[in-house]
């Protein structure tokens, strides 16, 4: 790549060619306050804080817009930069309200450090006292227009990065103001609830509700992990204090995601109210009493002695790690020889012999199949990555029988059995993609296999650790009719339990009280999202870390621990340490 | 008496129709030079004519044209800037009333010349009578034959429509302007890239002022040497002043540029209204700093409004005489500014608010003496830190009001009241 010199501040610096100046000076960590721009937003060069002096220039040059030159000179924090910072933080302090002292955002603001910076020790312009409103009409997170300083980050996340469109900017000059859709309360707009916005605010003005006044940034921790609500496997960051789980952010660095989130994610796991299972319950007379871990092991081990494998059926969810599904696999199908072994949710079918298609694929497609899938409330995050290739003139055909939530953008709807006039129209396009699902039947998964060779598969897994199940041969179909005992790793998902024998011997793995916990004759508690280390595999086949935030709640422990321990008490040695375990999951998940 | 080339229309009955611009010598340019003329001898005449653009900026029509990629394989477009806003201003809309064809023939020689087929008039939408104007004026060419497909069977195609806009002066700018002819918000694009490499759908786009476009014609018909003998040497060419404010003849003059500023106000616009004493000129629209009576003798020209310290800008003379409350004024022209701004970059937003709240402060005796200073200091830290041209714009006639006539500011904060008999 061609590189372009310049001197910032006197320091020689090269940059590639194209470069702003702001990313000159980065690459260079040389530092340009800012608070319009954002690294993963196009700059606007709207806020004028990365003013700096460009010899040669009539003006002061916004570093986030202006493009390098070769030879060019950059000062920035010369005397007519810094009072020309000062003038503009002078200028939003007076605009609106912003008195720190009563933000929640107070200590992590970017606007209140630059004031710290600048020595803006006080107001030098009448302060605006027009009162502007609060929307807290949304769920999780409330939009506060007095600390707003129309920066319009929240605006470009909504359009550029979710591709939702919902946010925009009504009336103009000082009555500017930030608005959803066409000027409705953000509870009713077109708002999906992915909080992309919530993260990008520099200000107070767009606040987590749970999270709110319950720390500065520096009293918190942030743990790198990877979400388990579906199988996208998005990278996020768990915000603990304290050992409570604050909020969650999406990781800017993270590869398949890259700083998104959706609702599913980073809010609805926070919200969770169903009573936890702190200990080991086991039925004694007809009723669930708590007993140690000891106790409760020795019970299922004896139950797993004394019952025939051809009488024992296991379900798993897939909201577990790959590691406890490698154990169930290994105890049940392996070592106990259980065949009646299953999965709480479908699987995509096999499309392809080697899944050639990654979700970065989708960025670059012109024409979309997505067939059989709902990412819109399954997988939102994918449902952004399509909607984001719209926005660059691709074109979506959905193909589903059922109601799609992407239908509205799809320039084609058809039924199941018109999956041929699909293909044609991605016969004849450049980069087609063919997002697919579970609800894909066999007639047009056959038509399908036309595109072969032609089009990127990627499938869009129901459930969440769904490619990692079925890569170990979980779901080899369950009759739960069949069996006498039944060992169910529930996890945090909820299962009523039906079809289940009124006399089986049931033991359940949960961590939340459910109405099958209530029937069991055994629960162990498990350890939920936030609170267990290992690794998960994404519809694509990547694997990726879970790492602990919080110590599980009461005696819960991790979910592939639970089944450690049950193997080791049976004598089996199938793994004890998690690395070791990881490994042996992650061979078997992608047998090399 | 100058000889009037714009408008030399205007006073014939239905001046606006296309028999009269026919009868008239219409047309014959755009005959001549799609017979006679490459596209690129156009734009050489157009540079050596040295027609500058009458929008405001004065930059040199010839060099904007030649900036427009040549590559045939690459779309362009050429926007008809009709959105005249800059208080003070009302030529355009009289030539559009009164002349339009005149403006479309400017229109199809610039397409030609930069080898656009797609034009764009861009109207404000308060110009009810201009819409309808434009609309039949452009029905009527293609009727005719000067628009549409293989223009007087040239090969050259052009089609050109009417966008209005939605009451915005922040969309008189080119970029902005291009912005809402899109169907975004109506607010400017940073610069670079200029419209003139991307402009409307990414393509290379020549945004042209009515005025500008209705000098190229009569370039093409008497020639480039004839333009250029007209005005200075520096600035070519007839324009049209709108004079406005406390003289006794309102209204449009055409005169040759560089044209004393007094000739103008005592021989064509008849003098001060009723024999009231002179106070201060704004020579070229609201956003350009004043003149005072002592510099009348100046010519009205681009580059010695310049040097003077003020722009000729749209050509807009806004005439005030002695019982102008200078304070009210720069009050009514900052309530413009921060009416106007488009709220996009913090100093244009929330700097002319301010400067508007001191100034409300001033004018009704609430001021305090170092609002004064505040003010200054506001207007003059703005200019330069803006994201487009228009936080210059609300600047400078605040700085040059205060530079001119402090003593009014003091004289309000010291007797809360305006200096001038009221």
């Amino acid at each position: 790549m061609a590189m372009v010199n310049l001197t910032i501040n006197g320091q020689k610096v090269s940059a590639p060619a194209g470069s702003t100046v702001l990313q000159a000076a980065r690459l260079a960590n040389i530092d340009i306050p800012t608070l319009c721009d954002h690294p993963a937003l196009a700059p606007i060069g709207a806020c004028r804080m990365c003013l700096v002096e460009v010899k040669g220039q009539r003006t002061l040059q916004p570093a986030c817009t202006f493009p390098i030159a070769e030879g060019m000179e950059v000062q920035t924090e010369s005397q007519p930069v810094t009072d020309a910072r000062k003038f503009v933080l002078d200028l939003l302090f007076a605009e609106r309200n912003h008195y720190c002292m009563y933000c929640e955002m107070s200590g992590d603001c970017e606007l209140q450090a630059l004031g710290y910076r600048y020595g803006i020790d006080h107001w030098v312009y009448p302060t605006y006292t027009k009162r502007f409103p609060v929307d807290a009409s949304r769920k999780y997170f409330l939009m506060d227009h007095n600390r707003c300083i129309l920066c319009r980050r929240c605006v470009r996340a909504c359009s550029e990065l979710v591709a939702n469109h919902t946010l925009g900017v009504r009336q103009r000059g000082a009555a500017s103001m930030i608005q959803a859709d066409m000027d409705v309360p953000f509870g009713q707009s077109t708002c999906v609830s992915c909080g992309t916005c919530l993260q990008v605010c520099p200000t107070g003005a767009l606040v987590d509700k749970r999270s709110a006044f319950m720390g500065r940034d520096i009293q918190t921790q942030h743990i790198q992990s990877t979400c388990a609500q579906c199988s996208i496997g998005c990278g996020m960051e768990i915000v603990t204090r304290d050992g409570n789980v604050l909020r969650i952010e999406g990781d800017w660095n993270a590869p398949v995601n890259a700083g998104l989130l959706c609702q599913k994610g980073r809010f609805d796991p926070l919200y969770d109210a169903r009573p936890r299972i702190t200990k080991p319950l086991v039925r004694k007379n007809g009723v669930l009493k708590e007993v140690d871990w000891d106790t409760a092991v020795q019970i299922v081990v004896q139950a797993l002695k004394d019952t025939n494998a051809k009488d024992w059926g296991v379900l798993t969810t897939t909201y577990a790690t790959n590691e406890a599904l490698y154990l169930l696999d290994k105890l049940f199908r392996q070592e106990l020889g259980v065949t009646n072994v299953g999965l709480l949710n479908d699987v995509a079918p096999k499309m392809v012999e080697k899944a050639n298609g990654s979700l970065a694929d989708v960025n670059n497609s012109d024409i979309i199949l997505l067939v059989g899938a709902n990412p819109a409330s399954e997988q939102p995050v994918a449902s952004f990555f399509i909607k984001r290739a719209l926005n660059k003139g691709a074109r979506l055909i959905v193909v589903d029988d059922q109601e799609n939530g992407l239908a509205a953008f799809a320039s084609m709807n058809l039924g199941m059995a018109e999956v041929e006039k699909a293909i044609e129209f991605a016969q004849r396009a450049t980069n087609p993609v063919v997002l697919y699902g579970a609800g894909v039947t066999s007639e047009a998964a056959r038509a399908l296999q036309k595109l072969s060779g032609k089009a990127a598969f990627v499938a869009l897994e129901p459930g969440v650790n769904t490619r990692a199940a079925a890569a170990l041969g979980l779901n080899s179909g369950f009759d739960p009719s069949a069996s006498k005992a039944l060992y169910v790793l529930l996890g945090e998902q909820n299962w009523n339990g039906e079809l289940v024998k009124k006399d089986a011997f049931v033991i359940v793995q949960a961590s939340y009280q459910s109405p099958l916990t209530e029937r069991a004759d055994v629960v162990l508690p498990m350890a939920i999202w936030a609170e267990r280390t290992g690794t998960v595999t994404n519809t694509e086949g990547r694997i990726q870390k879970v790492n602990k935030a919080v110590e599980p709640k009461g005696e819960a422990k991790p979910d592939w621990e639970i089944l450690s321990l049950l193997a080791s008490k049976m004598g089996k040695k199938i793994g004890t340490s998690l690395d070791e375990v990881s490994a042996h999951a992650a061979q078997a998940i992608h047998p090399s | 008496m100058f000889e009037k080339v714009l408008t030399r229309n205007f006073s014939l009955p239905r001046s606006e129709s296309i028999d009269t611009y026919l009868a008239n010598g219409g047309y014959q340019a755009l005959q001549k030079v799609l017979r006679e003329y490459t596209p690129e001898q156009v734009i050489e005449m157009v540079t050596a004519s040295g027609l500058r653009g009458r929008g405001g900026a004065g930059f040199p029509a010839g060099r904007k044209w030649a900036f427009i990629p040549k590559d045939p394989q690459i779309e362009k477009y050429v926007c008809v800037n009709t959105d005249e806003g800059e208080p003070g201003t009302f030529k355009d809309r009289e030539l559009v009333e009164k002349d339009p064809h005149q403006v479309i023939e400017g229109v199809i020689i610039a397409s030609y010349a930069v080898g656009a087929h797609r034009a764009f008039v861009y109207i404000r939408g308060e110009f009810f009578l201009g819409v309808k104007r434009w609309i039949k004026a452009i029905d009527d060419a293609y009727a005719k034959g000067f628009l549409g497909k293989n223009i007087l069977g040239s090969g050259f195609s052009l089609d050109l429509s009417v966008h209005r806009g939605a009451g915005a002066y922040i969309c008189g700018e080119e970029t902005a302007l291009i912005e809402s002819l899109e169907g975004k918000r109506g607010q400017p694009r940073k610069k670079p890239p200029y419209p003139a490499s991307v402009g409307l759908w990414g393509k290379p786009t020549l945004v042209h002022n009515v005025e500008t476009l209705a000098n190229v014609p009569h370039i093409i018909n008497r020639g480039a040497e004839w333009y250029a003998s007209i005005g200075t040497p520096k600035s070519t060419g007839p324009k049209i002043f709108c004079v406005s404010g406390h003289v006794k003849n309102r209204g449009i003059f055409e005169l040759p540029l560089g044209v004393p500023l007094r000739e103008i106000l005592y021989e064509y616009a008849g003098g001060m209204a009723f024999d009231k004493k002179l106070k201060a000129v704004i020579p070229g629209g609201a956003s350009t700093p004043m003149l005072t009576p002592d510099q009348l003798d100046i010519p009205m020209a681009f580059e010695t409004l310049e040097a003077a310290g003020t722009m000729l800008g749209t050509g807009a003379i806004i005439v005030m005489n002695e019982d102008t409350c200078m304070v009210d004024v720069a009050r009514r022209l900052m309530r413009f500014f921060a009416h106007e701004s488009c709220g996009h970059c913090t100093p244009c937003r929330t700097g002319t608010t301010r400067m508007l709240a001191l100034l409300e402060d001033l004018e009704h005796g609430r001021g305090k003496a170092e609002d004064i200073e505040r003010l200054e200091e506001i207007a003059s830290k703005m200019r330069g830190l803006t994201f487009c041209p228009m936080g210059d714009a609300a600047a400078n006639p605040i700085l040059s009001s205060l530079k001119l006539f402090r003593d009014e500011y003091e004289y309000h904060v010291k007797y809360k009241r305006c200096a001038v008999a009221a």
